[in-house]
């Protein structure tokens, strides 16, 4: 099987995100991959265990490829940079149809993907990618049962309430999420190897792209500001002993939240 | 550029992976590995399947043949989950398997270093005795040239992961009188059937760093053949022990480095989240001061544990940089822990924070590879040129 | 482009979700600014009591009731849904931010190149008829008011229990039936089976009430006590990554950034640290309950209300208590 993942690295869920101004985010220089592409990295490599082929990292971004890299201690064969200074400002319809752009020629059995990316969690790079190549997509998925790749595979979603069972035929897109698989701790051997590996860089004019098709220009949707979270009123403690503080919760959630 | 202390970008990745290994394998097991104070052969089996115990070994015996500074990182990063386990890993990746790699035939590192490398057989070094520890000169236990090999009489103390070695690179004498020149390393192995070797005595019950065993070897009248002299020369042992020395200091100065630096993470958060007199405990001048004073430490710890760690790779002569480093750097982390127990008021006494852990590890710290008042006594006597 | 504005009816075995209603009723409090037209799309096979249930909150309900939309596949959505929206052109449409939202949106938004705004936990609209989407990012770190260019639908889903219901809307909706049926071999997937999880409790993304604990409950069988509570309050029971992770609970509810955004009107943690895993995760939930035995746990620092005690003796007592209470009402 030939498949592709679509990686990326996001700042680590410990990193400082501060509003700095109305437009601009101040964040802490603190990245790692994002949790769900390792899902995605890891149902690739099972699945090449399982029927051979080759595994490749995708990314675009201008500066980090660690995502690259950790998809190749992994143990992915190839990993592949585009890169373009035209790229920066570039929304997720804009990235969607700048690796679309690179995919749309190769020889694909599927694309795995996260099922969002944690920066601007919005999910939408993989669907989008399916839509511009014109192959079924399924989102989120928790399951995934491959006998054949010639033939129907069976796909689980999560719902709300349960789980769906689906059918499709490759070439596909799924976005990964928890409850799929467990990401491999690279082994040291991989470590060196990602540390040493070359990414294949790819620019905007080799797909056939220019920089009206992305960055700012092609934004369809932007900030117009940032705001802090909403800040939540001091805690208010409950320092009377049990069971009086259960019964004097009761009468707060009731009275004073107006929540039961 | 002569001077650069900036890490390259595969280092930094390097730091990242090991770091995530940490967190995933062991971090979540903490709390438990400290109060079990047992071996945790599940965990060890999961982490050397990582590969991580080759790393300084040769390629050709599993290893990654990888520089001293990337190693440096390693331990830095390896140290921050459990001191013990740390310390026995350590124990495995350096100071209980240089030896066998660099004196070992052939047969020896089939033997040993390949399993030794997957994790299959454990090894130590022990140099410790009753009457002799930092005093090397008074070691007592006895090599003696039979024909065909060596028998070795004797008792070593105070040996990490002693319990369970398979394998152990003992420091002996062929005469007291010789005191230092009298010195070389044996391999031997645990008694078995059909193999004379050691057996385990004493297991010892430790303040912290508590999930790497540490007990007795004993050897009583013990047979070994001629391949398991560790050395090209007699006599030169001392010397030989001098090579990883270094190593072994900086790689202690980096266990400090990361317990210090996860106690004081620990005791900010709390800081920051302890309320007393309506703020939190961060605004008070006399808790920011702590923080302030051990951050300046610690940086100045890890800039020389790693001046050191460049000057080993380039091979500079650093034996005293080394052991200042170690010292300056154990002594940093025994002060941080300190502190932090004074940040965490009386919770720091209770075992459901994980402060008084950080505690007792540093103290471990203050005594491998000499006590410091033999340290400090070597160093000021350099220093005054007496 | 029509002064219309579209919500996306979806329903799950003929059953519309509350996330519709809520977004009805800020439709319909938004048309009061712009003057719009109220309009619902429903998609799906067997839909009289869904239509039913609709018609008072709408002015419009495009209705596509066909066999072959019996179970929700992208595919199948997409090619109806978008040629009606390319003819009557409506100038935003939003959907609930469910699995099926999540799936079907950014596609249909690619499809059409237009904007849309993902997982949303607010959203205002001027005279003129901008939508302004707010939404988290960063798992919630901060929050970005976005704004559309000029291509329309201004597309959008939000979360659970952002808006309120207004039972009151008293609308009749003109029901307009399209009738497209499907050319079921164009179908790229299907739907062959539907799992359901144990227990009739909603989904932590849904329920207005969840409760949830954290490894300070010490062993699975211990939940007990958890879903005890949770039915008295008819609340789901969330958890956190390290009882996930332990293998205690199903994924399904974890709580947290690398599981679920819950926005619950009340949440309710007990035996919860408050990594900021688990706290980026409830951000948007209306009224915060903490219970942990360490005073000094994060998870204060992000409650509205506290107790320092027992979860094993706080819970049953809490359950007691809240019986009493519900029962009074």
């Amino acid at each position: 099987m030939d498949i592709y993942v679509l990686v990326k690295q996001v700042p680590d869920p410990e990193a400082n995100v501060k509003v700095k101004s109305d437009v601009e985010l101040e964040i802490e220089n603190k990245y790692f991959t994002n949790f769900f592409d390792e899902i995605a990295i890891e149902a690739g490599l099972k699945l090449r265990e399982k029927f051979g082929g080759k595994v490749t990292v995708l990314t675009v971004d201008n500066k980090k490829v660690d995502a690259l890299r950790r998809g190749i201690a992994m143990g992915a064969d190839d990993a592949i940079q585009i890169t373009d200074p035209a790229l920066e400002g570039s929304d997720p319809f804009a990235i969607a149809k700048t690796l679309a752009a690179y995919l749309k020629d190769k020889p694909f059995d599927l694309i795995l993907a996260g099922r969002q990316a944690m920066d601007d969690d919005a999910g939408i790079v993989g669907p989008g990618v399916a839509e511009l190549l014109g192959i079924p997509h399924v989102n989120m998925i928790v399951g995934l049962e491959i006998d054949d790749p010639k033939k129907e595979l069976k796909v689980v979603r999560e719902v709300e309430g349960g789980k769906e069972i689906l059918s499709c035929f490759l070439p596909a897109l799924f976005t990964c999420q928890k409850g799929l698989n467990n990401p491999r701790i690279p082994q040291v051997m991989n470590v060196m190897k990602a540390m040493k590996a070359q990414m294949k860089k790819v620019d905007l004019a080799a797909l056939g792209l220019s920089a009206v098709d992305v960055g700012g220009q092609a934004v369809k949707i932007k900030v117009q500001k940032y705001l802090p979270p909403p800040k939540r009123p001091p805690v208010k403690m409950i320092k009377e002993d049990f069971p009086e503080n259960v019964k004097q919760l009761v009468k707060l959630l009731k009275e004073e939240a107006k929540v039961i | 550029m002569a001077l650069d202390f900036t890490f390259t970008e595969e280092q930094e990745f390097f730091r990242q992976m090991v770091r995530d290994a940490v967190n995933r394998l062991i971090m979540p097991r903490v709390k438990e590995l400290d109060e079990k104070e047992e071996f945790p052969w599940d965990l060890w089996k999961e982490f050397a399947a990582l590969g991580y115990l080759g790393l300084r070994h040769e390629e050709k015996y599993g290893g990654m043949g990888i520089d001293t500074i990337t190693q440096m990182i390693f331990y830095e990063e390896l140290a921050r989950g459990s001191c013990g386990f740390s310390m026995s890993a350590t124990m495995q990746i350096l100071m209980g398997t240089y030896f066998i790699a660099r004196f070992g035939n052939e047969n020896i590192k089939q033997r040993i270093l390949v399993p030794a490398i997957k994790g299959e057989k454990i090894g130590t070094i022990c140099f410790t005795e009753d009457q002799s520890g930092s005093d090397l000169a008074g070691t007592r236990t006895l090599a003696t040239k039979v024909d065909g090999g060596w028998r070795i009489n004797g008792r070593k103390q105070w040996i990490t992961n002693g319990p369970i070695a398979d394998f152990a690179t003992v420091m002996a004498t062929i005469d007291p009188k010789m005191g230092l020149k009298g010195l070389n390393f044996y391999l031997v192995e645990r008694k078995t059937a059909d193999r004379d070797g050691f057996v385990s005595g004493q297991r010892l019950h430790k303040l912290g760093s508590r999930c790497s065993v540490t007990g007795e070897l004993v050897m009583d009248n013990t047979f070994i053949p001629d391949e398991n002299f560790l050395g090209e020369e007699i006599g030169k042992g001392v010397q030989y022990a001098g090579e990883i020395l270094n190593e072994v200091r900086v790689m202690t100065g980096m266990n400090a480095l990361a317990i210090a630096k996860e106690a004081m993470e620990d005791a900010r958060q709390y800081a920051n989240n302890r309320v007393a007199f309506g703020n939190p405990i961060s605004k008070y001048q006399l808790i920011r001061e702590k923080f302030a004073k051990f951050w300046a430490w610690y940086e100045a710890s890890r800039t020389f544990l790693y001046k050191c760690a460049w000057m080993i790779q380039n091979k500079i002569p650093c034996i005293n940089e080394c052991m200042l480093a170690k010292y300056h750097s154990t002594e940093m982390c025994m002060y941080a822990v300190e502190e932090c127990m004074r940040i965490y008021g009386g919770n720091a006494f209770c075992s459901e924070y994980p402060v008084q852990r950080f505690w007792r590890d540093a103290k471990f710290l203050l005594y491998g590879g000499g006590t410091h008042e033999v340290l400090c006594d070597y160093l000021g006597r350099i220093y005054c040129k007496e | 482009m029509s002064n219309e504005i579209w919500v996306f009816a979806e329903q799950q075995e003929g059953k519309v979700r509350r996330v519709a209603f809520e977004l009805l009723s800020a439709a319909a409090d938004f048309s009061k600014k712009t003057g719009s037209t109220v309009a619902g799309i429903l998609l799906g096979s067997g839909l009289q009591e869904a239509l039913k249930s609709l018609t008072s909150y709408a002015d419009k309900i495009y209705l596509l009731d066909d066999p072959g939309l019996a179970a929700y596949t992208s595919d199948a959505y997409l090619i109806h849904m978008a040629p009606l929206i390319k003819e009557h052109q409506p100038s935003i449409l939003l959907g609930g931010a469910t699995s099926t939202g999540k799936d079907l949106f950014p596609r249909l938004a690619m499809h059409l190149q237009t904007g849309y705004a993902p997982d949303c936990t607010g959203l205002t609209i001027e005279e003129n008829g901008k939508l302004i989407a707010k939404r988290p990012l960063y798992g919630g770190k901060v929050f970005a008011e976005m704004i559309y260019l000029e291509a329309k639908p201004q597309m959008a889903t939000v979360r659970n229990n952002t808006f309120l219901v207004n039972q009151n809307l008293n609308k009749s909706a003109q029901v307009i039936p399209i009738s497209s049926p499907i050319d079921p071999s164009s179908l790229k997937k299907k739907v062959i089976g539907l799992e359901k999880a144990a227990g009739a409790k909603l989904d932590i993304t849904e329920a207005e009430i969840v409760v949830a604990a954290g490894r300070g409950i010490k062993a699975p069988e211990n939940f007990k006590i958890m879903e005890e509570l949770a039915d008295v309050l008819n609340a789901s029971v969330g958890t956190t990554r390290a009882t996930v992770d332990e293998g205690w609970r199903d994924v399904k509810d974890q709580i947290g950034k690398s599981g679920k955004n819950i926005s619950a009107k009340l949440y309710m943690a007990f035996g919860v640290s408050g990594a900021i895993h688990h706290i980026l995760g409830i951000g948007t939930c209306k009224t915060v309950v903490a219970v942990d035995t360490d005073p000094n746990a994060l998870i204060f620092n992000y409650a509205d209300y506290g107790i320092v005690g027992d979860l094993f003796q706080i819970v049953p007592a809490l359950t007691e208590e809240l019986k009493k209470a519900m029962a009074e009402k």
